[in-house]
Formats: structure tokens, sequence, C-alpha cells
């Protein structure tokens, strides 16, 4: 298995999520096995992958045989020159570290949910979309070209889709999964006129001739800015940036797992992934990467705020991915690849544990409100551990994965000058530690809130547990992958600096009065949290009376989702409803009121029909005639 | 011998599948004539329109890569040839999806099936004519026609009503049209295409405002039949009136009939004058696209959904006639045969639901993933191909649309057009979200469907997938059909 033969991988859980989709009633266990073991052959191959991706280093430099990382083959052609559609994969190091986290993580939420959702209507059901998602996901991180990643793009859409709707006879499930559908799409429009404007610039879909193009200065400057904004609206949609950033928390109806590998861990940084694939050409337009900074600032704060006053575990930890989401596009923002990557990696650890922790902590108690649990370490001590770990790698507590990785992006702001994006991001980071501080105690520490929710409590089963310990390992370990002997020693050319760049290979080292005053910011806001929260949550939750005013700011998510329904609800069904009621005025409302109808009042319609409609539909023909005649004599 | 004393081809075997659809119309109505003397089963009459149209379109496959005329009337090229399988294949999906729904709601069945015969040959002459009033006759012979079985429903005062709006606004436009090729006619000197492209490159200066007005007039008369704004006003009110099967009709021949017609005189003898017209379609085509979506978004009703959902496609596949050439020529080919596929699959469950509950209102739809999961199956895909989901064939058909726009330079066109197709995924979801997000609101029990319903719905969404992941025959074959079309 090489890196050319990468394309095997999505075709495993395409096949298996057609054997499930059609076969699960017939299938014993409901074909829950074939789904982990697939995907458990999935992870194996990416080992292999990785074993020749290794080889294809020299001197420190990813430079595979020309075309032993590629595959394509014409899919469909359209006119002699008009254009290709080609299959067509592309393996290079932001590839195979999306490869390991989306094979790792989602053998980690496929065992984990065989505990979860056992017993669940749509059991088989579930483990088909969640093969489809992981086909599709693949794809995505595989494609060579355009059209592939955009196909793969609305694949991983309508995967999202349907396990958000997961629990479809609840109506907020429903309204979340057409919501976030609906999101989303507005942002790959951006990315399908992109797509058109990049191939309209270069005749070509393959992502790496448009990059070389690009560099090669064959596309206009502004042209380029305008694609790659019109790009990064596809990575912001699909990655919940400001202002598309709505869906990802109502996203969190869908089943616990699902939050895990799509919300957290791999479809939402899709977005992330695609600005990093582009970033040569990012590079080139300073403007257009100006935006994805500052996108990624805004959403980053906004959404760190927002995750301090709600009081429901799973959106907690959508604002925090939000959050942290926009912590990655900040170092895209300042060409950044290695720390943005870097930081995907680690994150896809630690925030797909916390979520499967918060599913164990839903799975036994049935409670989510965080002010109605509490004490729960008592009974559920490794879920506590785990989702401690966790949350200390998230709040950037040394040696834990999130540390190292949050300090590449602080450093990479402070080197790249951007001082005033530094210090925003650095608060955000302190403000991180805070929220964190605060979910972890109010479910964990101190008295039950809630006794029945408390005493139904117990610990999770192994094939849940084991999943948590793993993660959690790595949780506190992936960032060690920063230093080049830790990278030597697991035979790659060094760090992941050495692996994933922009331009040159970047080595590691520590910049220790950055580090210290991270370090201090995360302690500092750890230490807040407790003190604030510990034994005294019903202190702090009289805490919004301080500043109602602003509480009230928060909890409603600075209105953007109300202001978002106003426009849909006034301005564009409005605009409908008014060219509607024209329509009205010269059509007659058969439709609406069908059931009135006599043969009497039937006979007063035709008369009435007579008369005045047919001659308002004639008028507007008429209209129109004239009205282009106009046109046509005035030009 | 024309008046020019060239010899003429009266080759009538050139005509044999339309000559076959006239002759089984006939039979079809003088064999119902005598029904009860006969003892005709209840099969009989679609029986035999099916075999009419197997027997036609067998015929039409004889002139694959023929390029002749028929007395400088009809062309037979490869894209008469490509129109006459679209249409067969059509009326035929239509009667073996709704034969049950004919017989139960349709009054007359005869006449329907003579009719939809009939006006099958209609649209294909649309297609294949090269001479003015040829085309103008099989339009009216396509529309008189339509305008016969619009109001055959059976027990529905709405069927009435439409027809009679629908035939005195067709008399409207119809008189448009006329009037425009009258002003064609006089600025060229000639009804015959190769003629008047040659009399329109040769100069009209001293003519252009009649050529203007007659432009104006043509698309108006045109736009009446593919239903662009503002010509639309009959369209929702036609398609709500008009038994199910008609209105798939109407929004399936009837508008690819027009759209074959727009491409024959705008790529043949209308193109020298494209300077005068280009900017005409292109206002038109974002009318229509923009009016056909939102106004979608209000509707209650599926088959006024329907209509202004297909009002809005008519939008999109303008474009092409704007920035036309052959690829664009191919790319809208492309695309008319990806949307009737899934227009047809649409209209083709929302038929077998109908059989099932006589209902029609997008609410009634709810629960049906439980009652009846494979229709819900249809239904989503179908409507999800229309909206552009990839994956289906409205994604890679519209794709390949929106980049042949692109390529004759009208960008700003295609981003109208996406952020139209956005919009419309909104309303299709509507649909979609009544069908699997709440529970039955009447008998929750299962029901299936008629084997011929399993049949037509099964094989178009097959088509609906398999075009929308490989569309490479179906282009080869418009590529080739757009050829005839600019030699």
């Amino acid at each position: 298995m090489s890196m050319e033969q990468a394309w095997v991988l999505p075709a495993i859980p395409a096949a298996l999520f057609v054997i499930i989709a059609l076969f699960n009633p017939l299938i014993p266990r409901r074909g829950d096995f074939l789904a982990v073991l697939g995907m458990a052959a999935v992870v194996a191959l990416v080992g292999v992958i990785l074993v020749d991706f290794t080889s294809a280093f020299h001197d420190g430099h990813f430079e595979p045989v020309a075309g032993e990382n590629a595959f394509s083959f014409n899919w469909i052609t359209i006119g002699q020159d008009f254009f290709t559609i080609e299959f067509s994969t592309y393996v290079d190091p932001i590839t195979m570290v999306m490869l390991v986290v989306v094979s790792f993580v989602a053998l980690m939420v496929l065992v984990y949910s065989v505990g979860y959702m056992h017993g669940e209507a749509r059991y088989g059901w579930y483990f088909a979309a969640l093969s489809f998602f992981v086909a599709s996901m693949l794809t995505l991180v595989l494609s060579g070209n355009l059209i592939m990643l955009y196909f793969a793009w609305e694949g991983v859409g309508v995967a999202s889709f349907l396990l958000i709707g997961f629990y479809w006879e609840r109506q907020s499930a429903a309204e979340a999964a057409k919501k976030a559908f609906i999101t989303t799409r507005i942002g790959d429009v951006g990315l399908l006129i992109g797509i058109i404007l990049l191939w309209r610039a270069t005749g070509t879909f393959d992502i790496q001739q448009i990059i070389a193009a690009a560099q090669g200065g064959e596309i206009g400057e502004t042209y380029l800015t305008v694609a790659m904004l019109f790009l990064f609206a596809g990575a912001a949609g699909k990655s919940a940036q400001f202002p598309l950033h709505v869906w990802l928390p109502d996203a969190m109806e869908g089943p616990t797992p699902v939050s895990a590998l799509i919300h957290a861990a791999t479809m939402v940084v899709a977005g992330v992934y695609l600005v990093a694939r582009f970033s040569p050409v990012f590079a080139e337009v300073l403007v257009a990467r100006d935006v994805v900074l500052y996108t990624g600032l805004i959403t980053a704060l906004m959404a760190a705020t927002m995750g301090l006053v709600s009081n429901d575990i799973k959106r907690v930890l959508a604002y925090s991915t939000v959050s942290q989401l926009g912590f990655m596009f900040v170092a895209l923002g300042v060409g950044a690849v290695t720390a943005a990557m870097f930081h995907l990696f680690t994150h896809a650890f630690f925030k797909s544990l916390l979520f499967l922790g918060s599913g164990s902590v839903i799975h036994a108690t049935h409670e989510q409100e965080v002010e109605e649990l509490g004490g729960l370490w008592r009974k559920m001590p490794v879920t506590a551990a785990t989702f401690g770990i966790a949350s200390l790698a998230l709040a950037g507590i040394p040696i834990f994965a999130g540390f190292w990785s949050k300090d590449e992006i602080l450093r990479a702001l402070f080197d790249g000058g951007e001082t005033g994006a530094f210090v925003v991001l650095l608060a955000t980071a302190v403000l991180t530690a805070i929220y964190t501080t605060r979910l972890f105690v109010l479910t964990f520490a101190g008295e039950p809130r809630n006794r029945q929710a408390y005493d139904h409590a117990h610990e999770s089963p192994l094939i849940m547990a084991a999943p948590l310990v793993i993660l959690a390992t790595l949780a506190t370990v992936a960032g060690f992958f920063a230093i080049d002997e830790v990278g030597r020693a697991l035979g790659f050319a060094g760090g992941i600096g050495e692996l994933v760049y922009l331009e040159e290979p970047h080595h590691f080292s520590v910049d220790w009065a950055l580090a210290g005053t991270a370090t201090a910011g995360a302690v500092g806001g750890v230490i807040i949290g407790w003190i604030f929260w510990r034994g005294r949550a019903e202190r702090a939750i009289a805490a919004r009376d301080w500043d109602p005013a602003l509480h009230q700011l928060l909890v409603n998510r600075y209105y953007m989702d109300n202001l978002y329904q106003g426009i849909i609800n006034r301005a564009i069904m409005g605009l409908g409803g008014v060219i509607a009621w024209f329509d009205k005025r010269v059509v007659n409302e058969t439709g609406v009121d069908g059931g009135a109808q006599s043969i009497g009042y039937m006979g007063l319609r035709l008369k009435f029909l007579q008369t005045g409609k047919i001659p308002n539909y004639a008028l507007a023909m008429a209209a129109g005639v004239v009205g282009l005649a106009l046109l046509a004599f005035s030009s | 011998m024309d008046v020019l004393g060239n010899e003429l081809n009266f080759q009538y075997e050139l005509l044999l599948p339309e000559i076959v659809l006239a002759v089984t119309a006939m039979l079809i109505v003088g064999l119902d004539a005598f029904r009860t003397e006969l003892n005709l089963g209840r099969r009989t009459l679609p029986g035999l329109a099916i075999l009419g149209l197997v027997i036609a379109g067998g015929l039409s496959l004889t002139w694959i890569d023929s390029d002749t005329d028929f007395a400088r009337l009809i062309t037979i090229d490869n894209f008469t040839t490509f129109f006459r399988l679209l249409f067969i294949a059509t009326a035929l999906v239509i009667i073996v999806g709704s034969w049950e729904y004919i017989e139960r709601y349709v009054a007359h069945n005869a006449e329907f099936y003579g009719l939809l015969l009939l006006s099958t040959a209609g649209a294909i002459y649309m297609a294949a004519a090269r001479d003015l009033l040829t085309a103008y006759l099989a339009l009216e012979v396509l529309s008189f026609s339509l305008y016969t079985i619009v109001s055959l429903a059976r027990n529905d005062q709405r069927s009435g009503e439409a027809a009679l709006k629908y035939v005195l606004l067709g008399g409207v436009a119809s008189a448009m049209l006329l009037y425009g090729l009258s002003l064609l006619y006089g600025v060229a000197g000639s009804t015959q295409y190769p003629e008047i492209a040659a009399a329109l490159s040769a100069g009209v200066e001293d003519v252009e405002l009649p050529l203007l007005l007659g432009l104006v007039l043509i698309v108006g008369g045109l736009g009446f039949k593919a239903s662009a704004v503002p010509f639309h006003m009959y369209a929702p009110d036609a398609y709500e009136g008009a038994p199910l099967p008609v209105t798939a009709y109407l929004s399936a021949t009837s508008k690819a009939a027009a759209m074959a017609l727009f491409l024959r005189w705008f790529a043949g003898p209308l193109l020298p004058a494209i300077d005068d017209w280009q900017w005409m379609i292109a206002v038109v085509a974002v009318a229509t696209m923009v009016l056909g979506n939102l106004v979608a978004l209000q509707q209650r009703n599926i088959k006024r959904l329907l209509a202004y959902s297909s009002i809005g496609q008519v939008g999109f596949m303008l474009m092409a006639i704007v920035t036309i050439s052959e690829v664009s020529a191919s790319a809208l080919l492309l695309h008319m045969g990806g949307y009737l596929v899934t227009n047809l699959a649409v209209f083709m469950a929302v038929i077998a639901f109908y059989n099932q509950t006589q209902k029609e209102d997008i609410v009634e739809f709810r629960g049906l993933a439980q009652t009846n999961p494979f229709l819900a199956l249809v239904m989503t895909a179908g409507l999800f191909s229309l909206a552009g989901m990839p994956l289906l064939a409205g994604f890679l058909t519209k794709f390949i649309l929106f980049q042949s726009v692109v390529d004759g330079g009208y960008t700003w066109l295609v981003m109208i057009a996406l952020i139209m197709s956005t919009v419309s995924l909104y309303y299709y979801l509507q649909v979609v979200k009544q069908m699997y997000l709440y529970e039955p609101s009447g008998n929750p029990a299962r029901w299936r469907l008629s084997p011929t319903g399993y049949l037509a719905t099964g094989v178009l969404l097959v088509a609906t997938v398999v075009l929308g992941i490989y569309a490479s025959p179906l282009y080869t074959a418009a590529d080739r059909a757009t050829v005839a079309l600019f030699s």
C-alpha cells in the first residue's frame, strides 16, 4: 500500500455504507461490528501509507518520486478542450495529518458508539450514516482536484444533516439539521463561485496546478483576491466562523458521538484544511489572508464569551469548538500553516474526548444542564479523570497537548508582528481556561445539585471508557510531536514543523517568555474558574444578576440568530411574499381556497375571470413585450 | 421542385416516427369508439400508446448521424434525433407512471392518449423544423393538444378554468409570435432558416427597427411556451388545474420543446443578430430565475411549488441561450436531460402519492417516510437533485451548464443563478421536512405502489443517480446533436 493507492481508504467505508444501509436488518447486531472493523482496517492502512510517506522524505523535505503520491483517471470529459473532471487523489503532509486524525478519531467514536447508541431505534442506520460520513471525509482530504473536493464537501454536509437530525422526532433536532444544512450551503455557494473563478483563470480544477499558476503570477491579484475570498466563504461556512457560526451550537441536537466526530474533530476542520491547502495562494494575496486572520480572531473571542454563560454541557463545548477553530484560522491568517495544522491535530483528540466525556455524563444522568449536575467525580471517576485531562489540554496547561499547539499560534502571531491580534488571542486563551474550568467544576466537582440525576449516575461500560482512556493518553502526549527528537524517534524527519510548513521547515524551540506568559494566563484562568465556581455554584449562577444586560447579550449569542431569523422571515420571505402578492393580483387564488368551490360560485368566478383575470395576464405579457421593446429601442 | 427550381427531397420515410405516432393516436381514438363492442381491457389503450411510442422511438434510431431534410421543411439531423428520443421517452415514462391515475381521474382516456401522442409529434417538429411556418404549425399542434388535455381532469372545476386561461393566453402568445415571425420574414425575405441566416449576416442596417420588434415578439411568444417571466402567469394556474400527468407533461415536453426551438432559432437563423437579442434573453433569464425561485417559497400546493420551481429552472436554461455556443448548447441539452429525468421522478412520485391519498398539498406529505419510505426516497432524491446537490443529476448537469455560461463571459449571471439555487434548497427542504420529520396525519399503515409505479419511479431514481455520477454518454449524445445545430 503506497500513497498512490490511498483511494482505497474511502472505498472501504463507502462499501460499508451501502451494505449496512441496505441490509442491516439481516446482519447480526445490525452491522455495527462491520463498521468498526472496517474503520480499524482503514486505520491500519493509514499506518501502512504512513510508512511509505516517511520514506518520501529526503534531507528533511517531502520529495516523492514524481507522481508517486498522486493518482488520477479521467472521469468526465466535456467537449474536446472545454474541461475534464478527474477522479484524482493527492497525498502530502497536510493530507497525512488529516488522514491520521480522521481515521483514528472515527475509530474511537465508532467503538464508543457501540455502547452509547445501544438499544436506539435506527441503530443500523446510525452506523451506515457514520460510514457515509467517513467515506466523504476521507475523499475530501484526499481530493486532488476541486470538483471531487466539492462533491465530498457536500457529502459531509449531507451526512452532518442526516446525523444532526438523527432524533428527528424532536422538532428542535429537525430544525437544527435544516439550519446547519442551509447555513453551510450559503458558504458552499461561495466555495463553488471560488472554484468557478479559479477554473476560469487557469482552465483546470487540479489543486496543485492552480497553486502553481497562482504562484507563477498567472492570475491578476485583484481577481485572485476575490476568488480566495469566495473560497474562504466556503471554509467559514463549514468551519462555523463568524458570521456563519450560528449553526454549530444548534448542531448539538445530534447524538453526542456524532458531535465528537463531525462537529469537533473532523468535518468542521474541513474549512481549516481547505485554507491550509491553499496557503501558498493566500500568501500571494495578503488582503485575503488578513480577512482570514480577523475573521478567526473575532470568532475566537466571541465564541469564548458565549461559552462562559451557556448552561448546556454540549453547547459550551460547541462554543469552544467554534472558538478553537478561530484560533486555527488566526494561525492561517499569518501564514503559520504549521501551527494551524498542529492545533487541528491536538484539538481533534482533546475535543473529541471532551465530547465523548460529556456523552458519558449524558448517558449516565440523562441530563445535560450543568446547573443540574455536580459532584459526578465520585460516581464516574474514569470519565471525570479523562474529562479533566482534556480540560487541561484545552485550557493550555503545560505538558498537555493544547498547550503546545496554542503556544505555536501565539508565537506565530508575535513573530508575525501582529501584536494587537496577539493580545486579543491571549485574552481569549485566558477566557478559554476560565470557561473550561467552569464546565469541569460545575459538572464533576462540588455537591450534586440534582439528586435524582446523581443517584441515577454510574460509570460508563468498558466499550465507552476504553476510547476515553486512549484519547486521554493522546490528549496528554500529542503535543510532544512538536519536538524534533520525538518526531525522529517515531520515524519522521522531525517534529510537526519539519512535516507541515509553507516555505521552510520550522524547527522547534521554546520562547520562554512567551510560553511563560501563556502559561501564567492559562493557570490564572483555571484558578479564577476554580475559586469562583468551586462549591459555590449557586452564587456563581446568581452572577448573571451582576450585569443582566451583558448576560442576556451573551446568552442570546449577540442576537445574531435572531437577526438571521428576522432577515429570513422579513426580508426573504417578505420579498417572496411581495412578488407572490403581485402574482396574486393577476393570478387568481385557486390554490388557496380550493375547498370553497360550488357550481354557483364557480360560475361567478368564471364570469369574474373572463372580465378580470385573463386581460390582466395578457396585459402583463404585453407589458413584458413593451418593456423589452422600450429597452431595445433605447439602446 | 421549389420556386428556385431545385429538386426537393420527398423521402416520406424520414417522417415515419411521427406518422407512426399520428396513426397510433387515431387508432386509439377509433378503437375507443367501439370500446364495448370490442370488449377492450383497461390496459389496451395505454398499451397501444406505449407500443406506438416504442416503435416510433426504434425508428428514430435509424437516422442517427443522418443529415438531410424533408422538402426543406423538416431537418433530420442529430439534433432532431436527440429530441425525438427525448420526447418519446418522456411520453413513455408519463404513460407507464400514470396510466392508473389517468384511468381514475382523467375524463376521455382515449382522447387523452391520442392527444398526448399528437402533441409529442408536434414537439418533435418544433425541434426539427427548418422553416418558420413549419415551426409555427408544429407549435400550434403541441399547443392545441395541450389546451384540450389540460381540461380533462375529472371532478375538478379548476381544470376547465385552467384550460380556458391557457387557451386564451396561448392565443395571445401565438399572435405575438406570428407577428414577430412576419416581421422577421419581412426583414429576411424568406421563411427558410439558412436563407434568414444569410440575409441577417449580409447586414440589416436599414431594417433594424422591424428586426428588433420582431425579435422582441419572438422572445415573448416563445417565452410563453417556456413559461419565462413575465410571460409565465398562466403556468401556475394551468399546472394546478391540469390532471397531474398533464402537469408533468407541461413541465417536461412543453418546456423542452420551447427550449429546442430557442436553440434552433438562436443558434441558427438568428445567430447573426446576436447583439440585438443577447441582452434581451439575459434580462428574461434573470427575471425568470429570481421570480420563479422567490415565489416558490410561498407555495403550499405541490403542483404550484413545482410550477414555480420549473419556472426557476427555465431561467437557468435560458442562460445557455445568452452565451450560445457549441459548448453551452451541449451543456443545455445535457442539463435538459438531467432536468427531465429529475422532474419526472418527482412528478411520478407525486402521482403515485395522489393515487393513494388524493391529496396534493405539501403538508399532506407529512410522514411519507413512514408510510412509504421508497416513495419518500424518490421524492427526496428528486428534490435534492433539482436543488443541485452533488451525486445527483441536478448538480453535475447544472454545474456543466453554469461552467459553459462562465466560459461565455457571463459570470454575473451565474452568480445570480447560484444564489437562486441556494434559495431553492429552502423550499425543496420544506417538502423533505414534511416527509421525514412529522408523523403521518392519517392512517400510519404502510402502503405499496403499483408495479408500474415502482417501475417508473425506480428507473427515474436510478437515472437521477447515474446522471449525477456519470454523465459522459449523455453529454456525448448532446454534443453530437449540437454539432448539427451549428453546421
